[in-house]
């Protein structure tokens, strides 16, 4: 039985070998999510990498307003530099990061130690405005202190009695959290694509068989049903390996190219980490190809199998891309189900955080018994006289 | 030797099969014929193991083809009534795939292929892919792959169906030759020349009955018709049937 089950798992992977579109699907688009997230780390670390060593500038409007406040900066080593003749179109073009505004009684209140208003115009929802407007924060920020003190010691009181409290933060995350958040794409690309590798391969071999009409005469050989579908099945399986396997080399080299100095990902899924990610995910590759099967043998043509298999990458990288912005801790309960531990187990092996054995033995094992389920399922399906049909 | 006996077989109410009971004997070659719908097509899908039947047996050598399934599919060769090709194997490849699952391999299985490819003449497009293949030779490459094991039985749905007039001929003289050798084959086909030309038996098979069986001499005593178009009007009741 074994061996004939092999003659089957051989046959599909030379035939399917043949296929351009079996091997894109299983070489190529697998390099498509670590390029895109290459692509973004890389415009991110110029932005943030080398922003703090430019020399900083602020655009000011009506500096001549604000002596004290333009020498104070003067002293922190901003360049003050005239503003554009309409700072918030040239803010909101990106000509510009920030304005600062100054208004003309700004000297008159100042000096009668009344509160002066300045207006701070930016545009956040552009990540270098984001990050110029919250340098300019901590500066205005600084002067605002600055003078306070001055103030408060002319009348003879000490500043921390109006200090009950003193923050100091201190961010637990190591490296920049930027960084972190884009790692936190790593997962659903990889979840997406192990739906993916395989898929071609279960719509050829089962709706596809079907519609060439070769399944018929393929069902007459002295092998029984399951056998036949487990020789197609651990062929899908392999592809679906390849492709995950290729996904993982391919982040793996594009972390070691991109980034640089502090917001460097080189040492992001090392190469343990790369075994540990394709042992955790193997259960779950099972399951894809078992939902896949499941689909192609129900379908009754290469294009509706097609139709429904082509969404179904999307389903199970949901959490996955809901983690990007919300992250979940790992408790054990969330390790039973399938692709939603895989994200987790996946975020803490791609930053490098300390994976619980436990965690990955009940991942692994519920998502295998899940498999399992799913591959009687389809052995079930094979048996059936309407096989030949579809449906 | 294939049995068929008293098989019925519903299809969302239709009657596919309502009572069919005949045999297919060795060295014997057995024509089914009979209107389109009539159902040849499921009665031998039966006997190759892709269906059950509601009711009734058939046996291929003496194994049941429910019980013992996997028996049976060692014992026969079938070119179904679908019977697609891989594009992208070779004709030389679908024929070796066959074999192996038959679990044959090593030189004994290259030789059969070999002759195999000599003697249905597909040498010209042996290691070509299928893809592109003329009707003939896919029909070839088809034929080839059912004979790879040497089954001691051979179904045939509409075997020269869409052939030309030579590749018709090839067939008949192919089918004739394994029945020489001892072997059993089951034939269906509509064409009332074609069973004529190579039958040894005749079953008539109308609305998933059998009509009338016999050889053709018998056929034609039991009818009193000569011609084998008029016997097959006189027992199916007239035109009435077939479209």
């Amino acid at each position: 039985m074994w061996q004939q089950i092999f003659v089957v798992f051989a046959k599909e992977v030379m035939d399917n070998g043949r296929d351009l579109r079996s091997l894109l699907v299983a070489l190529i688009y697998p390099l498509l999510g670590p390029i895109l997230l290459g692509l973004i780390i890389g415009m991110v670390a110029r932005v943030v990498v080398s922003e703090p060593q430019r020399q900083v500038g602020f655009y000011i409007h009506g500096a001549e307003h604000a002596p004290q406040l333009t020498s104070f900066l003067h002293d922190r080593g901003i360049t003050l530099l005239p503003p554009p003749a309409d700072p918030e179109e040239a803010v909101r073009n990106g000509e510009v990061n920030t304005v600062l505004v100054i208004p003309e009684d700004f000297s008159s209140r100042f000096q009668a130690q009344r509160t002066a208003t300045i207006k701070v115009i930016a545009n956040s929802s552009r990540l270098p405005g984001l990050l110029a407007l919250n340098r300019m924060a901590v500066i205005l920020g600084e002067f605002n202190r600055h003078i306070w003190s001055q103030r408060l010691a002319e009348r003879g009181i000490d500043r921390n009695v109006l200090q009950p409290l003193k923050i100091k933060s201190i961010n637990v995350i190591s490296g920049a959290h930027i960084a972190d958040v884009l790692l936190f794409m790593v997962p659903p690309l990889f979840i997406f694509n192990l739906f993916m590798g395989g898929v071609y391969l279960a719509i050829d071999t089962t709706s596809g068989e079907r519609e060439r009409g070769s399944l018929e005469t393929l069902l007459i050989n002295p092998i029984e049903r399951w056998g036949l579908m487990l020789g197609k099945f651990l062929a899908a399986l392999l592809f679906t390996a390849m492709a995950v396997t290729v996904q993982l080399l391919a982040f793996k080299f594009i972390f070691q190219m991109v980034g640089e100095e502090q917001f460097s990902f080189a040492h992001s899924l090392d190469i343990l980490a790369v075994a540990g990610a394709f042992i955790i995910a193997l259960p779950l590759m099972m399951m894809a190809v078992g939902i896949q099967f499941i689909i192609a043998t129900l379908t009754r043509s290469f294009k509706e199998a097609q139709t429904y298999l082509g969404l179904l990458p999307l389903v199970p990288a949901i959490p996955g891309m809901v983690m990007v912005f919300s992250p979940v801790r790992t408790d054990e309960w969330l390790m039973a189900i399938p692709t939603f531990s895989q994200t987790l187990l996946m975020g803490q092996l791609i930053r490098g955080e300390p994976v619980a054995f436990t965690n990955i033995l009940i991942s692994m094992s519920s998502t295998t018994f899940i498999a399992l389920v799913l591959i009687a399922l389809v052995a079930r399906l094979y048996e059936r006289e309407k096989l030949i049909f579809g449906g | 030797m294939i049995e068929v006996n008293n098989l019925r077989k519903t299809f969302d109410s239709v009657n596919a099969l309502d009572g069919i009971g005949f045999t297919a004997r060795d060295g014997e070659v057995t024509g089914l014929i009979g209107p389109n719908g009539a159902g040849k097509t499921t009665a031998l899908r039966i006997i190759y193991t892709v269906m059950r039947p509601d009711s009734g047996y058939a046996k291929v050598d003496g194994f049941d083809t429910i019980t013992g399934r996997l028996e049976v599919q060692r014992r026969i060769g079938v070119l179904p009534d679908s019977r697609g090709l891989y594009p992208r194997l070779t004709a030389r490849e679908h024929i070796r795939y066959y074999g192996r699952l038959h679990g044959m391999n090593g030189k004994p299985l290259e030789h059969r292929i070999d002759n195999l490819i000599e003697t249905l003449a597909i040498t010209d497009f042996a290691d070509r892919r299928a893809k592109g293949f003329s009707k003939g030779q896919a029909r070839k490459v088809a034929m080839a792959r059912a004979l790879v094991h040497e089954p001691r039985n051979l179904l045939l749905d509409e075997p020269t169906n869409g052939l030309d007039i030579a590749s018709c001929r090839a067939v008949h003289a192919l089918i004739r030759d394994i029945r020489d050798r001892g072997r059993c084959v089951l034939f269906c086909s509509h064409i009332m020349a074609e069973v004529a030309a190579i039958s040894d038996r005749i079953v008539i098979i109308t609305q998933g009955r059998v009509a009338a069986q016999g050889t053709p001499e018998e056929l034609s005593r039991q009818t009193g018709e000569d011609d084998l178009e008029e016997m097959f009007l006189a027992v199916t009741g007239g035109g009435a049937t077939g479209w």
